[in-house]
């Protein structure tokens, strides 16, 4: 299969560097497949799974926030949080997920702590989605 | 030669001794922070390379669309943030920064975001406004946090309380030199001319170039304060270092000086008390 080279950068550092066949992520307006010999695009990222094909093997990550560009063949991933599988810590997921559904069920809470407890649960259904993918393959 | 007692020059001596220690202490303390700093500013580079490079990119490349946060605003309301250290003997580095976005503040109508201890006591002593935001502490101020000043940022901006925001702080540029720097956040400019046909862009933007850049300019802000935290940090741990270095380095000329002093004043003394012995047996 054809390759292109793809880097993921976040604050954090740089989380893969080198070439890949595949990129299926998350945008705010639905899942891509990234391929070689993509047109230049820019696509803001939503909260999703990232999928990474790379050498045969696929690796499954958790990707928040930030963007996706293809400039003359070249992938850019440059993520607000971006974990993979076996990095993600599935404890502190769950907890956070608790934390967001104790304000959600507080009938006093305003509505800035129920969007931030909203958004909470979603990223940490998507860290213990992801996280769980590890054990299909 | 023995007009100063002994015993006065060896308490100096002895209080020199306690400053050097707690110099040469924190010199380490900094230098271990230092290297974590460091590390951090490296790891994040890229990501702001990136997104700052593709930020313009969007605002160069594309003529047909308009967004809030593109072009110069009438306005003269100004929203600066000031990133400092939040303890002081750090050499110059509180002080650089603050000069400098004190002479930036001039003849504006001016609203501070302070980060740092320090930063937030130099403006509340000069009275100038300062938004209450509860990011007094440096240290502990974190990704997550970035991404929520600049959503508010973005808020406040939208909804025209401000203009203009600018950034104050410090860029680490080696261990040895560390400048302060101030730059314009928002509004968001052009910075390449009109020339047809190049600027036709054949990036395809989903769903379409005002939203990609409506959605990116929050994200961008965020991590360009986290960028200029870092930063920051290294920049202050650097300064500290080297200033925590030379004043040790002070401290031990003292004390070589005052223990030669201290010698001379006892050979004096000594010196005396046999000349007043022979002088007595004779």
């Amino acid at each position: 299969m054809n390759t292109f080279p793809l880097r993921i950068v976040t604050p954090d550092g740089v989380r893969f560097d080198g070439d890949a066949e595949e990129l299926i992520v998350r945008t705010t307006s639905g899942d891509i497949g990234i391929m070689a010999g993509h047109i230049n695009y820019v696509a803001p990222l939503g909260m999703g799974q990232a999928t990474v094909l790379a050498e045969g093997n696929k690796r499954y990550g958790a990707c928040i926030g930030g963007m996706v560009s293809v400039v003359d063949g070249a992938v850019t991933l440059v993520a607000t949080t971006f974990e993979w599988s076996e990095d993600i810590d599935i404890d502190r997921a769950n907890a956070s997920k608790k934390r967001g559904e104790e304000v959600l069920s507080d009938k006093n809470a305003s509505d800035a702590d129920i969007m931030l407890a909203k958004a909470r649960i979603k990223r940490a259904l998507v860290r213990s989605g992801v996280a769980g993918q590890r054990k299909l393959y | 030669m023995a007009g100063v007692s002994t015993k006065e020059i060896k308490n100096r001596i002895r209080s020199m001794e306690s400053t050097r220690q707690i110099t040469k202490a924190m010199e380490m303390v900094a230098a271990s922070k230092l290297r974590k700093a460091q590390e951090q500013v490296l790891s994040s580079r890229p990501y702001f390379e990136m997104l700052y490079s593709t930020m313009n990119d969007i605002v160069d490349s594309t003529r047909d669309f308009s967004s809030p946060y593109l072009g110069q605003r009438k306005g003269n309301k100004t929203l600066h943030i000031v990133i400092a250290g939040d303890r002081g003997l750090a050499g110059g580095y509180n002080s650089n920064v603050l000069k400098l976005a004190m002479s930036e503040m001039a003849e504006q109508e001016v609203t501070t975001l302070p980060i740092g201890k320090k930063a937030a006591e130099f403006f509340k002593y000069k009275e100038i406004a300062s938004l209450e935001m509860n990011y007094a502490d440096a240290a502990s101020v974190t990704l997550g946090d970035c991404f929520s000043i600049a959503k508010e940022i973005c808020k406040l901006f939208r909804n025209r309380s401000f203009d203009r925001v600018y950034l104050s702080y410090t860029n680490f540029v080696t261990v040895l030199s560390q400048e302060p720097a101030c730059i314009r956040l928002l509004p968001l400019l052009r910075t390449k001319t009109e020339r047809d046909g190049k600027m036709q862009s054949d990036v395809v933007y989903e769903p379409d170039e005002a939203t990609v850049f409506d959605a990116i300019v929050p994200e961008y802000l965020g991590g360009v304060l986290y960028g200029a935290l870092c930063e920051s940090r290294a920049s202050e741990q650097a300064a500290r270092r080297t200033a925590m270095d030379s004043a040790t380095k002070n401290a031990d000329e003292m004390i070589d000086d005052l223990s030669l002093r201290f010698n001379r004043a006892r050979q004096a003394a000594i010196t005396q008390e046999i000349t007043e012995i022979v002088a007595g047996s004779q």
